[in-house]
């Protein structure tokens, strides 16, 4: 695993798969690693081994098997060592609700997936130009 | 007469002239009684002109005096030699003599004067002032008289009594027939069979009724009188009929039989009207008290007086059950003595702090013992306190059944709102699920096939890649359908805000939009100033969108395209433009989601906008309607409430 990975937390292949795509077509070559659910999301990100690397940002889908997305950032900005990870939201839901806990719960960004797949890939390549490349992240612990 | 002391006066011949002209009867008797002179006066008075007398004996020409005063005094003169005077009836003439005898040896001599006027007059105001004093008595015993037939034989006796009659009825009023039916009889009773009714005509009746008095001083020539035969037979002359009461309300009859001179004399009849008058007050007293009776029985609620030291002085049948004693019993007991619970203390309370405040009062009351609620009003009168008594057990029990059927209507409610609140999550996870797993498919459908137009372009011809496009276009309509369906939900589940809106404002500012997002359109627009309503800004803004934005799509092939948007009465609203219409015939699947009047070819569109406009005007309280004809035009009218509505 490099030291640079972006973290995606997205349980639907097909997403995951186009989200590949869309990391390729816009030339983004920070790894993508996927978590399936909110658990195996938990034991990368929560892990007891001080060696496991933190992803420069996560992208979050909020409709997840097993932990909900909310709930997986509620532990993630409650955690200190996950709770500065910028965090982006990247879901189908417009619902009102998702959005407002959303940014009440602290989360960085919140990105609905377009259908129109060049939509989606213009909207990944903002994404990652801006957290990867703009955005000042916060200092390391170590 | 003073100057007149010896009969030897009177034989002096210049004497007899003056004799002659005194206004008194004179006249001289011997010592053997024999009648020696006699004015002009004196046989005037005793019908005696053409009469000789001079020469005749006293007693031989006067017979009838024998056994009166007359010869008694004359005598007695005569043997005394004291003159005398008294007063006398006449058998003679039927007249009233004052006398004045003066004797001498040689005979009497007799003054005499006609009294009887005097006598008479004497007579009827004796007679009149023992009637007055009688009728003071009738009147005085006839209101406490408890019994009507004990009233009217008072008053029978009284006018057989002091008017010397044979005969007289009474007939009672009976205001349900509205005529008179036998009441009483006094005097001759027994020689006559009593009539059911007066024996009157039908007319005489009905000018009785009406209050009008009936004098018949010949009553065997009177037809109104029905059983003259009977009147004939006891030798009766007259008849006086005299209604009681007035002709408002008639209460009885008074009929007076007998003499011409009984019953016709005109002081006499003011005694027989006044015994009617008192009678007709007693007969009111006793009517008012039995109508009072009668409603105090009547009335379903126990009733009792008391005084004010709380002694019963009235208890209707009701309260004499509700106290299962007799009615006559409880007169004079104690309030007190019917304190045996704990209630009563309070009961007995309340009638002393209604006589001490003036103040009426109401309470209920639970008897355990009678397990009944009872209803209490104590309402303060002068001398007393009166209290009514009313058992509310149904009314209670009512009370209580509504009570609990509200409790079970509440729980109801609750549970019902329960479930629609459950009904209403579920249809939110739904929408979420919508919103959320509906899309991802299609966003696979829609990138998976540009991924192959993209790496497989070369393998696949013009024909397929036309197919792939029409996957990826199809995948793009499905997810708008899917928004459009979410936002008619959204706006279904909006909580909602009554406050003022700008319509006027809100519609410019949708044109001003319209005219930014597609500046190649030349479209006249006209909005009416002042356009007010309440309701939720953001749906307002939401249904003018939508309504405008048809307008505007609509008269898109329209060379002189118009949108206007106004107001033709208050609170109700168009949007009128002349584009290309529809046809009235599907005017009724305008509303309906999903429902399309043009080909997605001719116009875009989800179907779902006038859907939403017209679930933005109903959760408003208002109505939609739209009118049109294909290439004419359309026009929507919608209202809105021109106040805050009341919060419920």
């Amino acid at each position: 695993m490099s030291r640079q990975y972006v973290l995606l937390i997205e349980d639907n292949d097909d997403d995951i798969e186009l989200t590949r795509r869309a990391f390729a077509r816009n030339h983004i070559l920070n790894e993508l690693v996927v978590a399936r659910d909110g658990a195996e999301a938990s034991a990368l990100l929560f892990s007891e081994d001080r060696e496991q690397l933190l992803p420069q940002f996560i992208l979050l889908d909020l409709k997840l098997p097993k932990i909900s997305g909310l709930e997986l950032l509620k532990e993630i900005r409650a955690n200190p060592r996950t709770a500065l990870i910028p965090t982006v939201i990247l879901t189908s839901s417009k619902q009102d609700e998702d959005l407002i806990e959303g940014y009440r719960l602290g989360v960085n960004s919140y990105v609905r997936k377009p259908v129109d797949f060049n939509e989606f890939v213009e909207a990944v390549r903002q994404v990652g130009l801006y957290w990867l490349v703009i955005n000042q992240p916060p200092p390391a612990d170590d | 007469m003073a100057d007149i002391r010896t009969p030897d006066a009177i034989s002096s011949v210049p004497l007899g002239d003056v004799l002659e002209r005194i206004t008194d009867g004179i006249f001289a008797l011997d010592a053997d009684w024999r009648i020696v002179y006699i004015n002009s006066r004196a046989r005037e008075l005793l019908d005696a002109r053409d009469r000789r007398l001079l020469g005749e004996r006293y007693l031989d020409a006067f017979p009838k005096a024998r056994d009166a005063s007359f010869a008694r005094e004359y005598r007695a003169a005569m043997d005394d030699q004291h003159p005398r005077a008294f007063v006398e009836h006449s058998r003679t003439v039927d007249r009233w003599f004052e006398v004045q005898v003066y004797p001498s040896a040689n005979g009497l001599s007799i003054y005499f004067r006609d009294i009887t006027d005097r006598i008479e007059a004497e007579r009827e105001l004796a007679e009149r002032s023992q009637q007055q004093h009688a009728l003071i008595e009738f009147g005085r015993t006839a209101l406490g008289r408890i019994g009507t037939n004990r009233l009217m034989g008072d008053a029978l006796e009284l006018l057989l009594t002091y008017l010397d009659l044979p005969y007289a009825e009474i007939y009672l009023y009976d205001p349900t027939s509205k005529r008179y039916r036998f009441g009483e009889v006094a005097g001759l009773g027994d020689e006559v069979a009593p009539h059911e009714a007066p024996p009157l005509s039908g007319d005489a009746v009905d000018d009785l009724v009406a209050g009008h008095f009936i004098l018949s001083e010949d009553v065997r020539a009177d037809e109104r009188f029905t059983d003259r035969a009977t009147l004939i037979r006891l030798g009766i002359e007259s008849a006086y009929c005299l209604p009681v009461g007035t002709a408002e309300t008639p209460l009885a009859l008074v009929t007076l039989y007998g003499s011409r001179d009984a019953v016709a004399n005109a002081s006499r009849r003011r005694f027989a009207d006044g015994v009617a008058t008192t009678l007709g007050e007693a007969l009111r007293a006793k009517n008012a008290r039995q109508r009072n009776r009668e409603i105090l029985e009547s009335i379903n609620d126990a009733f009792v007086a008391c005084d004010a030291e709380l002694h019963i002085t009235y208890v209707n049948e009701r309260m004499a059950q509700f106290w299962q004693r007799p009615a006559d019993q409880l007169i004079g007991m104690s309030l007190e003595a019917f304190a045996r619970r704990a209630e009563d203390a309070d009961v007995i309370a309340s009638y002393r702090a209604a006589i001490v405040s003036g103040k009426s009062s109401a309470f209920e009351t639970f008897m355990v013992d009678r397990q009944r609620w009872f209803e209490t009003r104590v309402y303060p009168f002068a001398g007393g306190v009166a209290g009514y008594v009313r058992d509310i057990t149904r009314r209670k029990s009512a009370e209580l059944q509504i009570r609990e059927l509200n409790v079970e209507l509440e729980r109801r409610v609750r549970e019902r709102t329960h479930q629609l609140e459950l009904a209403n999550a579920d249809l939110e996870s739904f929408s979420y699920s919508v919103s959320h797993d509906l899309r991802a498919p299609l966003r696979a459908i829609d990138g998976f096939s540009q991924a192959l137009e993209e790496d497989y372009a070369a393998t696949l011809d013009g024909e397929g890649l036309r197919f792939l496009r029409r996957v990826r276009s199809a995948a793009r309509r499905m997810s708008e359908l899917i928004d459009a369906l979410l936002d008619l939900a959204r706006i279904a589940r909006r909580p909602m805000s009554f406050v003022p809106v700008d319509l006027s404002k809100v519609a410019q500012g949708v044109v001003e939009d319209l005219r930014r997002e597609d500046a190649t359109r030349d479209v006249r627009a006209f909005v009416q100033d002042g356009l007010h309503a309440y309701g939720e800004p953001a749906l307002i803004r939401a249904c003018l969108d939508n309504l405008i934005g048809n307008a505007w799509k609509f008269t898109r092939d329209v060379p002189a395209a118009e949108i206007h948007v106004g107001s033709d009465a208050p609170g109700a609203f168009f949007v009128r433009d002349n584009g290309a219409g529809f046809d009235m015939a599907y005017a009724n699947k305008l509303f309906g989601a999903f429902q399309r009047l043009h080909a997605p070819e001719e116009f875009e569109g989800t179907g779902v906008g006038l859907a939403t406009v017209a679930k933005i005007v109903q959760r408003h309280g208002g109505g939609i309607s739209g009118e049109g004809s294909v290439g004419q035009g359309a026009t929507f009218t919608f209202t809105l409430p021109m106040e805050a509505p009341q919060r419920q």
